[in-house]
């Protein structure tokens, strides 16, 4: 399966540069991101998430399920009705009904899912490979009478025989489907197989290829990349990152990784991910961690003296971007990890001066005192603990060297 | 050169306890390190970076006492490439260092003001300091991933022919995808013939990603941290690379799974930082299916929407019942509850908890449902009632 030629090959290609203007970002929050255990938009945060998606830049709103019905289906023609400039897209089942309630919503493309694999279609469909491929047939043949984008979604398409995908994405791509996504279901690809797999499917079938990528293993970042870099042309993401489980592909991060790992600027605009991820994370009820990557408010802020005093003379030395870009800011803070420079820098920011003799016995203090506390100090603290330093200063010192004496 | 031998063996070097708690904001109290380092021993993480005596004080006496609790695993404290900084580390009690210097261009000289000529000596005093003391030692190359690679070999081979124990490669900033670990990984090791380490950081979401690139390239130990906690976005998770290399690349390494749960419970109240509940391997809705699909499918077979069974992270499975939810997971939540409904009946029963989840915004408790099922009854008793009449 991992021969040394396919592998050569991956390495050669991870130089190869992307051509920008045929990626798009194709956002799930709406759909697989409330499909997430626990998790319910109210229909007035579905069509604001849509607002911000469109706004910032995304090029495809996956808006939500309309063979749901009631609710979901007001949310979804609510969202229709904004005009927005992307395309909104409808999830569907291989099944005439639910393409019809699609129609009905208004949606311009839909996606039309099914499982691809034989444990699916032997232990959850109950089903045969012909029974699949009839119904792509009967649903895509229904939904292009009626003009619609078509994508084709191979589910657990990573669990597949891969004669079987491929035979799967011809069909499509002869029933005049416009893509198929690539579902990594259950998260179980690496990189170097999402890009061995994805690259056989767009080389022999010839289909725009989209990856949907899980996070359970910590990959779907590093799969929608190397499903990009196979010729992958649609990603699929959720803000933050939400979805089943472990969730999907965060979109900032992709956003950002291509960006500065890859050298491909999709023109999003970025700096408005903080209030994007805020507004998902309480709206979704799922707080953002404070190290979240891209989005997480502890990102930005120093506490441990190498990294923070060499950070406040050139921040390029542990930043590949600043926090402006991102909608984040950058702050000190002094705790155990702290030393002199971090504290002199502080206090100087807190407009006090300290002495490099003193701030080296001053840092001692306060590291005891955040190892009490368990945390890094408050400006407050910090002042208040300078103040009494200052005070009591060469009493300090005495007492310390006695204890050392001893 | 790409190894399928099942019986390759990965080194685990756990740095909770020293990387991990210089995450900005993050103290552990004394009982905690000493409780997490043995329960990484105990759960068969080999090596564990427990501290950076230079600290303090109070962070060297921390150090004392772990190495005197009897535990199994090789113990390394961590220290920039200072001479006078080994004495501290010795003075602990402790066998082996983690030398760290950084090794780019812009690190050289905006954090040491000097260049690469400053950087061998320091490095080569720093060694002879830790031979010295008969420390064994890891060269840590900071930045490693925006160095120019004929200094890195430079330094590789530095390591090589004073017989550091490994070589650190550090991508500091998350500079690299999986492809370039792969090749760089790859381009080291076709030079030089030395044991490799790789330090991920997770600024774009690739910490586990790069960290198997690099197995696969042939690095033989990879730095981990419980729950992924470290400056920044964190490093590499333990539980994550863990699972991994057993689901992914076929390489188990005897480690404890079951209690990953437990460990990351007790990471996340150290730390003061919760573990989400979508954290991969141990959050807690890993296992947990609401959509009609999933929870199906789940219902069906769990292979169908679960690489392994939840036991195996010390997690349970739940069904949960909400706006996402169909019939047969309504069939199957009261089958559990000793009550056998018709197909009629979950339909409408599902219908009315689903309007009921997105009323809550949330998915029902199992006792709501129940408030569910006899309000049905009851309208329904109603119904035939006044149909009887």
């Amino acid at each position: 399966m991992r021969g040394l030629d396919v592998l050569t090959e991956f390495s050669m290609k991870a130089g190869q540069k992307i051509e920008p203007k045929k990626i798009k970002i194709d956002d799930t929050t709406l759909r697989d991101g409330e499909q997430t255990a626990g998790v319910v938009f109210a229909n007035d945060e579905k069509v604001h998430i849509a607002k911000m998606l469109d706004k910032v830049g995304v090029h495809q709103i996956e808006a939500g399920i309309p063979a749901m019905g009631g609710d979901e289906k007001d949310a979804i023609k609510a969202i229709v009705a904004l005009n927005l400039n992307c395309s909104i897209l409808g999830w569907n089942r291989a099944v005439i009904s639910d393409i019809d309630d699609s129609i009905e919503c208004g949606v311009d493309a839909i996606a039309i899912s099914i499982s691809a694999s034989d444990i699916h279609i032997e232990h959850k469909l109950r089903k045969s490979r012909e029974w699949v491929l009839d119904s792509v047939k009967t649903s895509v043949e229904h939904a292009k009478k009626h003009n619609l984008y078509v994508s084709v979604n191979a589910e657990d398409a990573s669990r597949a025989d891969m004669e079987f995908l491929l035979q799967f994405a011809r069909t499509a791509r002869d029933l005049g489907a416009d893509r198929m996504r690539y579902c990594d279901t259950l998260g179980i690809l690496d990189p170097f197989e999402t890009f061995m797999r994805v690259k056989t499917i767009i080389d022999i079938v010839g289909i725009d290829v989209e990856m949907h990528t899980h996070n359970d293993f910590g990959m779907a970042i590093a799969n929608a990349i190397a499903g990009v870099k196979a010729g992958a042309t649609y990603i699929n993401t959720t803000i933050n990152g939400l979805g089943e489980r472990a969730g999907n592909a965060a979109f900032e991060e992709f956003v950002m990784a291509l960006k500065y790992l890859e050298n491909v600027d999709l023109g999003i605009d970025t700096r408005l991910f903080r209030d994007i991820s805020e507004y998902v994370a309480i709206a979704s009820g799922r707080f953002i961690p404070t190290w979240k990557p891209i989005v997480g408010a502890n990102l930005f802020v120093y506490e441990s003296e190498i990294r923070a005093s060499t950070t406040l003379i050139d921040p390029s030395t542990f930043e590949l971007f600043g926090p402006e870009d991102v909608g984040l800011e950058r702050k000190l803070i002094v705790g155990k990890s702290s030393g002199v420079h971090t504290l002199t820098s502080k206090l100087e920011s807190l407009g006090h001066k300290i002495e490099q003799s003193q701030a080296a016995e001053l840092v001692e203090i306060i590291r005891d005192k955040a190892l009490s506390l368990k945390r890094a100090l408050f400006d407050s603290e910090i002042i208040d603990t300078f103040n009494s330093f200052k005070a009591a200063g060469p009493i300090y010192a005495d007492s310390k060297n006695k204890g050392v004496d001893k | 050169m790409i190894i399928e031998d099942k019986e390759r063996k990965i080194n685990i070097i756990d740095t909770t306890l020293r990387n991990g708690e210089q995450t900005a904001g993050v103290v552990f109290s004394k009982h905690e390190k000493i409780r997490m380092a043995k329960m990484l021993d105990e759960i068969g993480i080999p090596e564990i970076e427990i501290g950076t005596p230079s600290i303090g004080q109070s962070e060297r006496e921390i150090i004392k006492e772990i190495v005197a609790s009897g535990i199994r695993g090789k113990l390394f404290t961590y220290t920039e490439a200072i001479p006078d900084n080994i004495k501290l580390a010795a003075e602990c009690g402790i066998k082996n260092i983690i030398i760290n210097i950084s090794t780019s261009d812009l690190h050289i000289k905006v954090k040491y003001g000097q260049n690469k000529t400053w950087v061998l000596n320091q490095l080569k005093e720093t060694i002879a300091a830790a031979k010295h003391y008969g420390l064994d030692f890891i060269i840590s190359a900071e930045d490693a991933t925006r160095t120019d690679l004929e200094f890195l070999l430079k330094l590789l081979h530095l390591a090589q022919k004073k017989e550091a124990y490994r070589f650190r490669i550090c991508d500091t900033v998350s500079r690299l995808d999986p492809f370039r670990t792969f090749l760089l990984i790859n381009t080291i090791l076709s030079t030089v013939d030395f044991p490799i380490e790789v330090y991920n950081h997770n600024d774009f979401g690739m910490a586990t990603a790069n960290a198997m690139a690099a197995v696969r390239a042939g690095a033989v130990s990879l730095v981990t941290s419980i729950n992924g906690i470290g400056e920044g976005t964190g490093n590499a998770a333990l539980e994550e690379i863990v699972m991994a290399l057993k689901y992914l690349e076929n390489i188990e390494l005897g480690v404890t799974t079951s209690r990953f749960r437990e460990i990351a419970e007790y990471v996340a109240k150290a730390s003061a930082r919760a573990v989400p509940v979508w954290k991969a391997i141990v959050g807690t809705n890993v296992f947990a299916h609401e959509s009609g699909i999933h929870a199906d499918g789940v219902l069906k077979n769990p292979i169908n929407y679960e690489v392994f069974e939840p036991g195996e992270v010390g997690l349970t499975r739940q069904i949960v019942v909400g706006k996402h939810s169909g019939s047969h997971t309504i069939l199957h939540k009261f089958k559990e509850f000793g009550i056998d409904l018709t197909m009629n009946e979950a339909n409408d029963i599902l219908a009315m908890s689903r309007s009921m989840s997105v009323d809550l915004k949330r998915p029902l408790f199992d006792k709501e449902l129940m408030y569910v099922y006899k309000d049905y009854k009851d309208s329904h008793k109603k119904t035939a009632h006044l149909s009887a009449e």
